[in-house]
């Protein structure tokens, strides 16, 4: 019995900041009102205007695009900068500093530097490609531009993170199959990709996942760097929202998107852990 | 077998020169935005905008610190209000955590594994996507505006218990079992005998909450609106949010400002950023 005190303070904040808004969001997306007036409850109508909403389709568009675009990219830089960190012999640490200063900043913080970088007057970007005689795009006022550029800020952002995740999982593989598979013959390619990557799986599912769960939620960056614009080519999930409680007033809206956020993640992140499995054996 | 060793360490070689490119241009990439912003920091806002720039400017410029520092300005404040709310849940969660994570691990309690599993359903629930209830909650608490709309939130999220439960399983039970025989009661356990065990693991989930909580901007954003409450990610996203022509200079040092507390503290805990430590948090 003496469990339950040691358990009682996480389940308590647990079910008042986790289990009640959860449950609040489900039914909720099924009532209107609530805030000012008394809630109602109106079926799937909801739901229906969030089907119908040309704007819902554009950030859930622009969302996954951006994930289709971040996800693979900050994989693969973590991937190659964790195996870069393991061959060397020296300066580990001071590689690893670097690499790792992204993530201690703040994503909005991180977006404020890349605004001065990439700024259409003072931009470092711009000027150096000016002095080389270059005309430098608008980065992020460009309807074409804008939301790659937001993805290689979250790539900066996050690769390492998961290169750091990444050098864990390598750390932890058995020496002596790669010593095995090299007097076997085997090159370093060879090595990668018959030797390290099937045994790094379980590290990768769970970047993977991270990465999804993450990148789905995509908000902080784009608040600064776009504020959805140009032409809402960035407007994301979250920022919709985040807008339909404060803009719109129309909370049960917000309900219903909020609900598509989180069946999209759970789903996207069950069907992940899925196929990593089987694959595996 | 010397050949083939040879051959193996000459192709170390090749691809050690490969990695030291790789990580150079790397780092690089990842540090230059922070250089350029200082450098614009140091420059008057009208010097900005001269051609050709001023990459390094000759005679620094101080006023934009010394405005951020100055009486008038809530930069210190929101810098106090960041450290406190970072501080307070990161305390409060290492205990919480490992307090659950030890009950999770060692003791026999009815319910023990329905209750796990609920929290271990929940882990993947994205918080954005409970953002509005949580906003409704806490204003019907009457705490919007309240250091509490700050801390208590982010005490809900488990994965901190997982990760408490995991170091604490890979104790072995003798250590407990003899304290208890000798009568031990659980709670000295767990303070005595389990806590400093798992350090490593505590300072680890220290690590990991206090800097979520130093880079959060969504649930700060929307649980207080008082300005002295602001946090830093709030307070200088505000700045250039600004209705008014942005002052970029005061924007550039406060970006750089706002990264030295983290920094410090990156170079203090340095040693458990490696990737054993990390793996060892990891390890199921």
């Amino acid at each position: 019995m003496v469990g339950y005190a040691f358990i009682t303070p996480i389940l308590l904040f647990f079910a008042l900041f986790m289990i009640v808004p959860i449950l609040w969001v489900v039914f909720g997306s099924f009532q209107q009102g609530g805030i000012i007036t008394p809630s109602e409850f109106v079926g799937v109508e909801n739901w229906r205007s969030v089907f119908g909403d040309e704007l819902v389709r554009t950030t859930v568009r622009n969302t996954g695009l951006f994930a289709l675009l971040a996800i693979p990219g900050v994989i693969v830089a973590g991937l190659v900068l964790a195996l870069a960190l393991l061959r060397i012999q020296r300066g580990e640490a001071v590689f690893r500093a670097g690499i790792f200063f992204p993530v201690l900043a703040p994503p909005v913080i991180g977006a404020l530097m890349f605004l001065f970088v990439l700024h259409p007057d003072f931009g470092a970007v711009t000027l150096a490609m000016r002095t080389v005689g270059l005309s430098s795009p608008s980065w992020l006022g460009d309807p074409v531009y804008a939301l790659p550029t937001v993805a290689a800020f979250e790539i900066w952002r996050g690769a390492g993170f998961y290169a750091l995740v990444f050098l864990a999982g390598l750390l932890a593989l058995p020496k002596e199959l790669y010593q095995a598979a090299a007097l076997d013959g085997a090159n370093t390619l060879r090595r990668f990709w018959h030797v390290t990557l099937p045994l790094l799986k379980p590290t990768a599912q769970f970047v993977l996942v991270m990465a999804t769960i993450w990148n789905l939620q995509l908000f902080d960056s784009v608040f600064v760097l776009t504020d959805g614009g140009p032409v809402n080519r960035t407007v994301t999930v979250v920022m919709y929202v985040y807008r339909s409680l404060f803009a719109f007033g129309n909370v049960g809206f917000g309900y219903a998107l909020s609900m598509v956020l989180l069946v999209v993640i759970l789903a996207v992140s069950l069907v992940q852990f899925r196929l990593l499995r089987s694959r595996r054996q | 077998m010397t050949t083939q060793r040879l051959s193996f360490r000459k192709g170390r070689l090749a691809s050690g020169t490969t990695a030291y490119v790789i990580l150079i241009v790397a780092s690089i990439t990842m540090v230059v935005p922070f250089f350029y912003i200082v450098s614009t920091s140091i420059k008057k806002t009208t010097q900005l905008f001269a051609y050709p720039p001023d990459w390094i400017p000759r005679i620094p410029f101080w006023g934009n610190y010394s405005t951020l520092l100055g009486s008038e300005s809530l930069f210190l404040r929101w810098t106090l209000n960041t450290m406190i709310v970072a501080g307070v849940v990161t305390i409060l969660k290492v205990i919480i955590d490992s307090m659950a994570g030890y009950a999770f691990a060692k003791i026999d309690f009815p319910g023990r594994r329905v209750l796990f599993i609920l929290i271990l359903a929940v882990v993947m629930v994205p918080t954005s996507a409970v953002i509005i209830p949580l906003f409704l909650l806490v204003r019907g608490m009457g705490l919007l505006d309240t250091y509490w709309a700050l801390i208590l939130p982010p005490l809900a999220n488990p994965v901190g218990v997982f990760l408490m439960r995991n170091y604490i399983q890979s104790l072995p039970r003798d250590l407990e079992n003899s304290a208890r025989l000798d009568g031990c009661s659980e709670f000295s356990v767990y303070f005595r005998i389990i806590l400093p065990l798992v350090k490593p693991g505590l300072v680890v989930l220290g690590i990991l909450t206090f800097l979520a909580q130093y880079t959060a901007f969504l649930w700060p954003l929307l649980a207080v609106q008082d300005e002295t409450l602001q946090v830093l990610t709030t307070g200088v996203a505000e700045m250039k949010a600004s209705i008014f022509t942005i002052d970029w200079g005061l924007v550039s040092a406060a970006s750089v400002l706002s990264m030295v507390p983290i920094t410090i503290m990156f170079f203090m805990f340095q040693r458990y950023f490696s990737g054993g430590s990390i793996a060892g948090a990891l390890k199921q």
